[in-house]
């Protein structure tokens, strides 16, 4: 597909990260203010992985595919 | 090949014809080759490919509107009833065939494996966090529905599903 603009290292990377930062914010392991944040950013890379589209690099008109 | 000659081919056809847009330049064109060689194979006789190289043939290309490569062009009865930009594995282009033999595109588009392999990942790992986690029922269940997303095209069921409601909606 055209719009994607993750190659597939990009989008594991992206899914691993976003499962390890989503476990160390919900399990407690991180807590505080810190642990919050991870709570939410770990979406982030999980579901740009899952897509396979980066909003970030079509800003930046980058890709890694 | 002049867009004369080519609607000449097309309509003329007697078999159902998949064109083939291709350069010998173009990496994608080159990877999709043998895949698209074998299933040309099964289908010999009931389906055609033509191969066009695209930079002998320019203008027919910007008034096929096509706007890249490799693109697979499917006519039955000499009418367009699909197209895919794009390199295609073996499934997808089997399903090109098919669709030129029905005059239809029909069933899902198959995942790939990389695909595949994503939707498994973090379904399954959402899955180990909800089991991890103290009630983490909402993150199984996630996990559940991207893992299903993941094989959801060969899913009997949803299969079925999915064909009876189309038909209810059609009619």
């Amino acid at each position: 597909m055209s719009w994607v603009n993750e190659a597939n290292w990009d989008r594991i990377a992206r899914v691993v990260l976003g499962l390890v930062l989503l476990y160390l914010g919900w399990s407690g392991v991180v807590g505080g203010g810190l642990g919050t944040v991870l709570k939410v950013l770990g979406f982030v890379p999980l579901l740009t992985g899952l897509i396979g589209w980066c909003p970030l690099y079509s800003l930046l008109k980058f890709r890694t595919n | 090949m002049d867009e004369s000659r080519f609607q000449e081919i097309i309509h003329n056809h007697p078999r159902p014809l998949i064109v083939d847009f291709w350069a010998g330049w173009c990496m994608p064109c080159r990877a999709m080759e043998p895949a698209l060689k074998r299933v040309e194979k099964e289908f010999a006789g009931r389906v055609d490919l033509l191969r066009i190289d695209a930079d002998q043939s320019p203008e027919l290309l910007s008034s096929l509107r096509i706007f890249g490569i490799p693109t697979l062009v499917v006519y039955h009865g000499g009418r367009e009833v699909a197209r895919q930009t794009g390199a295609q594995n073996e499934a997808g282009i089997h399903r090109l065939f098919e669709a030129a033999l029905a005059g239809q595109l029909t069933g899902p588009a198959p995942l790939s494996p990389v695909e595949r392999t994503v939707r498994l990942v973090a379904g399954l790992g959402l899955i180990g966090l909800g089991l991890t986690l103290s009630g983490g029922w909402v993150w199984i269940g996630l996990g559940a529905l991207v893992s299903f997303l993941a094989v959801y095209d060969r899913c009997p069921i949803w299969r079925a599903v999915t064909s009876w409601l189309k038909g209810r909606l059609a009619n």
